[in-house]
Order: C-alpha cells, then sequence, then structure tokens
C-alpha cells in the first residue's frame, strides 16, 4: 500500500515546515486559550503571513494551529469557566466543576488525552477518505458541482438549530459578496461602484479577518468589566489506567461522531462537541452526575471536537467544500495561493495531503505535551488584561489587511466588514455562514453558469443526474430536518 | 421592546431591493456573449432566494414575543470611533504611527490606567510590526501625508 512516503519525507524533514508546525501548535494553544480568539480567528489573522510562504509550509502551518486552537480552547474551559473557543464550550460542563473539586489536573489530562486520539483517529480518515472521495469527484461534471454547492449551502441551516434561516441568509450574503467584480463569463462589472480595486472582487482575507476578529473585537469592548479568575493548577498528571477504561468508550463513540460530523459540509467542531457530550451523557450509567464533574463529561466533547478536524478536511480538499468555517478559511487560503482545492488538487499538489496529515498528528502529538506540562502557563496567558490584548490584535487585523495588496481599501473593506458583522451578530447572524457563500460563490456561480450554457438553459438537466439528484435530495433532508428542529425546540422547550 | 427578526427582514427586503436596482445598471450585453446567462441572472437569484428568506423571517419574528431593547455601553462606541479614524488618521499619520497612537488610545478607552504599560506597547507594537513586515516580509507601509509634507 502507498501511503506516499516519497511526499511525505521531504516534509518531514523540512526544517522550514517542522518549525512552522512547532509555531502554529504553540500559536494555536495560545490563541486558542484566549477567551474570545478562536481557531478561525487565529487562521484569519495567520493568513495574510502564510501568503509569503510556498502552499505546502503554508498549509502545515495553517493546519497545525487548526487543531492546536480546538484543544487550548479546553485550557480555560476548565481552569476559569471561560471556553476559549467555541467547541470547548461543552467541554467546560464537566470540565469547570471538576476543577472545582480539585481536580483541574486529570480534566486537563483526560482532555488532552481525549483530544489527541479523536484527533489521530480522524487524520487516518482524512489519509483514506480524502484521495477515495476524490476519485469519486473526477466523475463529477458542472451539474453535479452545482447540486453539491447548494447542498453545502442548506447544511448552513444546521449550523445552530435556533436560526436556520438567518444562517441561509448571510449563505445567501456571502455567495452576493462573491459577486462583486467583473463577470468572468461576459466581462461586466458587477457591483463595483467604479472603485478599481474592486474590479477584481472583494478580497477574501479583509472580509474574512473583518468579520471574525474586528467584530469580535467589538464584542469585548461591550464585556470590559468580566472578571476572570484562574483555579489553582494541581500538577498535571495523565489519566490513570482505570480513567482510561472508564472513558475509552466514550472517546471512541465521540471521535466516530465528531469525524462524521466534521465530513459533512459546514459542519464544524462546536456541533460535533455538543453531539459528543450528549451522546456521552445518553450512553452513561450515571446521567444525573453530568455537569457536576465527570471525567466522560470532558473525554466526549474534547474527543469530537478535534475529531471533527481532521473530518472536516476532507470535504475541504476533496471536493472544495469546506467542512466547517476554519476549514473555510484555509480553503480560502488556498484558492488565493492558486491552488484549485478539489479532485486535481491531489495531481496538482501531491504532497499537499501528506503536508496537512503530517503538521495535524504532529501539531496533536506535540499538544498532548504542550497540554500537560504547559497548562499552566497557557491559564496565565488566558489572563492577559484584555486591554492590552485586543489592541495588539486590531494592529494585526489592520496590517494583515493592508500586507496582502498594500491597499488602504482593503483596510477599509476589513472595517467595513467589522462593522456589518457585529450589526449582524447583534442580530443573531454568525459570520460562518457568510464566509461559507463566499467561499463557495464562485464554484456554485460558474457549475450553474457551464451547466445552463451545456445544456442549452434546459433546467431539467439537473434532476436527470443521479449524482446531482442524491445532493438535491440530502440538501432537502438537510432543509427540513433544520426546521423539524427548530419546532421541535419550540414545541419542546424542556427537551433542548 | 422590539421584534428583532421583523426589524431585520425588513431591513433585509430593502438591502434586496437596492441590490436589485443596482443589478439594473450593468452593462447589457448580448445573448451571444452571455450565452444566454447574463451577468445578472446568478446576482438576481440570489437576491430572489434572500428576500424569500427575509419575508419568512419577518412572519417569524412577528410571532415571536419581543425582546426588550438593549443598549450598547459608552466604551463600545468610542472603539468603534477609534477603528474608524484609525482608517482616516493612517492617510495623514502613516500606518505605523496610527498603531502606536491606537495603542495608546484603545487602553485608555477601555478604562486601563497603567500608563507606564501602555506607553510600553505604544512603542514596541509598532516597532514589532515594522520588524515582522518590513525588514522580514518586505511590506511597505505608507509614510502619511504630514510625514511626506515634512520630509
Amino acid at each position: 500500500m502507498n501511503i506516499g512516503l516519497e511526499y511525505a519525507l521531504p516534509i518531514l524533514t523540512d526544517p522550514l515546515v517542522i518549525g512552522l508546525i512547532i509555531a502554529g501548535t504553540l500559536i494555536g494553544v495560545i490563541i486558542g486559550a484566549l477567551p474570545g480568539l478562536s481557531s478561525s480567528m487565529g487562521v484569519a489573522l495567520l493568513l495574510p503571513f502564510s501568503l509569503y510562504l510556498d502552499p505546502i509550509p503554508a498549509i502545515a502551518l495553517l493546519s497545525a494551529l487548526y487543531c492546536a486552537g480546538t484543544f487550548g480552547g479546553s485550557i480555560t474551559a476548565i481552569l476559569i469557566n471561560a471556553p476559549g473557543a467555541p467547541p470547548a464550550v461543552a467541554t467546560a460542563f464537566d470540565g469547570y466543576p471538576m476543577a472545582l473539586k480539585g481536580e483541574a489536573g486529570r480534566a486537563l489530562g483526560i482532555a488532552a488525552v481525549s483530544s489527541v486520539s479523536g484527533g489521530i483517529l480522524s487524520l487516518l480518515v482524512l489519509l483514506f477518505a480524502a484521495p477515495f472521495l476524490a476519485r469519486i469527484a473526477y466523475s463529477f461534471g458542472p451539474p453535479e458541482y452545482f447540486a453539491l454547492g447548494v447542498f453545502a449551502l442548506s447544511m448552513l441551516a444546521s449550523i445552530s438549530g435556533e436560526a436556520p434561516i438567518k444562517n441561509l441568509i448571510g449563505g445567501c450574503l456571502g455567495l452576493l459578496i462573491a459577486t462583486v467584480g467583473i463577470d468572468l463569463t461576459t466581462g461586466v462589472e458587477r457591483f463595483t461602484f467604479g472603485v478599481p480595486e474592486l474590479l477584481e472582487g472583494i478580497q477574501f482575507i479583509p472580509v474574512l479577518i473583518g468579520l471574525f476578529a474586528v467584530t469580535e473585537l467589538l464584542n469585548q469592548a461591550q464585556e470590559l468589566n468580566r472578571k476572570k479568575i484562574a483555579i489553582a493548577l494541581s500538577a498535571v498528571k495523565l489519566p490513570s489506567l482505570n480513567d482510561f477504561r472508564r472513558v475509552k468508550n466514550t472517546i471512541l463513540r465521540s471521535s466516530g461522531i465528531g469525524i462524521f460530523v466534521g465530513v459533512l459540509p459546514a459542519e464544524g467542531s462546536t456541533m460535533a462537541a455538543m453531539i459528543g457530550y450528549n451522546e456521552a451523557k445518553r450512553w452513561s450509567n450515571r446521567p444525573e452526575e453530568f455537569g457536576k464533574g465527570v471525567i466522560e463529561g470532558v473525554a466526549g466533547p474534547e474527543a469530537a471536537n478535534n475529531a471533527a478536524t481532521g473530518g472536516s478536511m476532507v470535504p475541504t480538499l476533496a471536493l472544495g467544500i469546506p467542512g466547517s468555517a476554519t476549514a473555510a478559511v484555509i480553503l480560502g487560503g488556498l484558492q488565493v495561493q492558486g491552488l484549485r482545492p478539489g479532485p486535481y488538487l491531489f495531481e496538482e499538489q501531491p504532497g499537499l495531503l501528506y503536508a496537512i496529515f503530517f503538521a495535524m498528528l504532529f501539531a496533536n502529538i506535540l499538544f498532548l505535551f504542550i497540554g500537560l506540562l504547559g497548562a499552566k502557563i497557557f491559564s496565565r496567558i488566558s489572563l492577559i488584561p484584555s486591554t492590552f490584548l485586543w489592541p495588539t490584535v486590531f494592529a494585526l487585523c489592520f496590517v494583515g489587511a493592508y500586507g496582502l495588496n498594500q491597499s488602504m481599501v482593503d483596510v477599509w473593506i476589513m472595517l467595513v466588514a467589522g462593522l456589518v458583522g457585529f450589526i449582524l451578530k447583534k442580530n443573531g447572524f454568525g459570520p460562518a455562514p457568510i464566509i461559507m457563500g463566499i467561499v463557495l460563490g464562485g464554484l456554485i456561480e460558474t457549475s450553474l453558469a457551464q451547466s445552463m450554457i451545456i445544456f442549452d438553459q434546459q433546467w431539467t438537466v439537473f434532476f436527470s443526474r443521479p449524482i446531482a439528484m442524491v445532493f438535491f435530495i440530502l440538501a432537502v433532508v438537510s432543509l427540513a430536518a433544520a426546521q423539524f428542529r427548530s419546532l421541535l425546540a419550540k414545541f419542546l422547550p424542556h427537551r433542548r | 421592546m422590539k421584534h428583532e427578526n421583523t426589524i431585520a427582514g425588513i431591513i433585509l427586503l430593502g438591502f434586496c431591493a437596492i441590490a436589485y436596482w443596482l443589478t439594473t445598471d450593468f452593462s447589457e450585453v448580448s445573448a451571444m456573449l452571455s450565452q444566454n446567462v447574463p451577468p445578472t441572472f446568478f446576482p438576481r437569484l440570489v437576491l430572489f432566494i434572500m428576500a424569500l428568506l427575509s419575508i419568512i423571517l419577518i412572519f417569524t419574528g412577528i410571532e415571536r414575543k419581543p425582546n426588550p431593547a438593549e443598549f450598547l455601553p459608552a466604551s463600545f462606541w468610542k472603539t468603534v470611533g477609534i477603528i474608524i479614524s484609525a482608517g482616516i488618521l493612517a492617510y495623514f499619520l502613516g500606518i505605523l504611527i496610527t498603531l502606536a497612537v491606537i495603542a495608546m488610545v484603545l487602553p485608555i478607552a477601555w478604562g486601563e490606567r497603567r500608563y507606564k504599560l501602555i506607553a510600553a506597547l505604544a512603542v514596541c507594537l509598532p516597532i514589532s510590526i515594522y520588524v515582522v513586515f518590513t525588514l522580514g516580509l518586505d511590506v511597505r507601509f505608507p509614510a502619511g501625508r504630514v510625514l511626506e509634507a515634512v520630509m
């Protein structure tokens, strides 16, 4: 069996790549541990830097940051009940009560081991499933890609059960933003308002930085009085054999859930963690103890949220459809690098899959040690006053938006995106669906236009192609399921 | 008290109407050149779906109980003012000096009173950015109108 050692060896022996993976892991854990900074934001902030690198070192850096950031959130979730990132919210349910009982070290140990287990299992799936999926996708034509894009957008309805309509509107807004610039079929300017910088379209990176980082800066400006109190951390210890026996089934189950949820377009680590927690509770012999500090309550969400990171890279690389918000950011980064995510990516950049695999694998092993040995330091980092942290983040946003084209128009796009993003967030519209829409916009419009041209405006062609039909049916099922869940939540509020 | 979803839906519907009107301004191309897929086709399709979803949002808002109005604190408005000023200031003072000013003003606006630390941040931040971006990555930051006039 060829596992691509000829591609893997140059990556594994390149000091630059190894250095970047270590840097990405450290930055990821720090960003994940800082409340308000998520891995999506971290990848968005680091994206402008990565463009100065070749594709493989760049993607290794971003992938390492992605999985380390997902784990980093658990440190503050356990120690100060302030999840550093949304995927760690469920970890706090039992992690913080464990810390209050003086078992912070045990909780961190369980979190680290569960995360690593989930992460490594998902990477194995990535290594084998992505090329397999890519081979299937070779037979896709424009109608299939259009249907796949529609299915991916329909999945936005499920990101948050409370706001399916708003997520879909956010996705449409992203699609609309993607139409700005010169139409590639006709050469006609669209929504450019006479601004020459907009002829090539709205740059992805400034919008991304604005929606994730500036929006969060404004959000933090409202919460200046929130106090963070660290719990004294006893020596971090690995779970005992007995602990491991207790959580091994939970880890395996949650890893499976995480991989499955991650592979679904648009669904990311946060949802995986929530399902992982709920399933851990449902399968437990003592569900009544959940919320009071049980190790299964930490292992379930941690295994699931990190398993989702590897899972989400499968459709991202094989189909060009992002599996999560952070994967959408990485996908945008690949596009900015001039790469074409999708089945042909593996032909054009055969080393890329291995770069991602080894970067994430190395990052997983690295953060096991970092998480166990450095938890005390990282919990202190999380106490950096926001009055110093956020001006620094804003400076990075400013320079990151400016740096790509060295244009102040991009800085203004970032500022406007941040302000609009904040207003939208206040009204229940998250940034992730908009980013998904922007990333998918090109694919959906191009494949729709190509289908219409090739098949002479025959709409019925979409329903005569079996694979396209499957995706459309899945899209309808996804929308119906989201609506059904909303209705269920409305009529059975006690079950939420 | 306000019906959040209803208001949001009405605003979005207005946005769709304006965006649709903007599409009427797109240059016209012959059917042969556009191959019967005019440049307005996709944006209008998206706007139609968005308008439809906005109408659904309006109705879901009417069904719900209105939420109490939420007021944003002064620190938020100060921050908005500061970040917009940063975009304007950069034209006059250049990006690095602007970032030094922001590193001083933003912490003070957020209630920080440890002035020595603020001063250290205001000095270290632009220097670090200069070292990493200009010396390391060859990104040139404009000097700003004021410095250009002086020099």
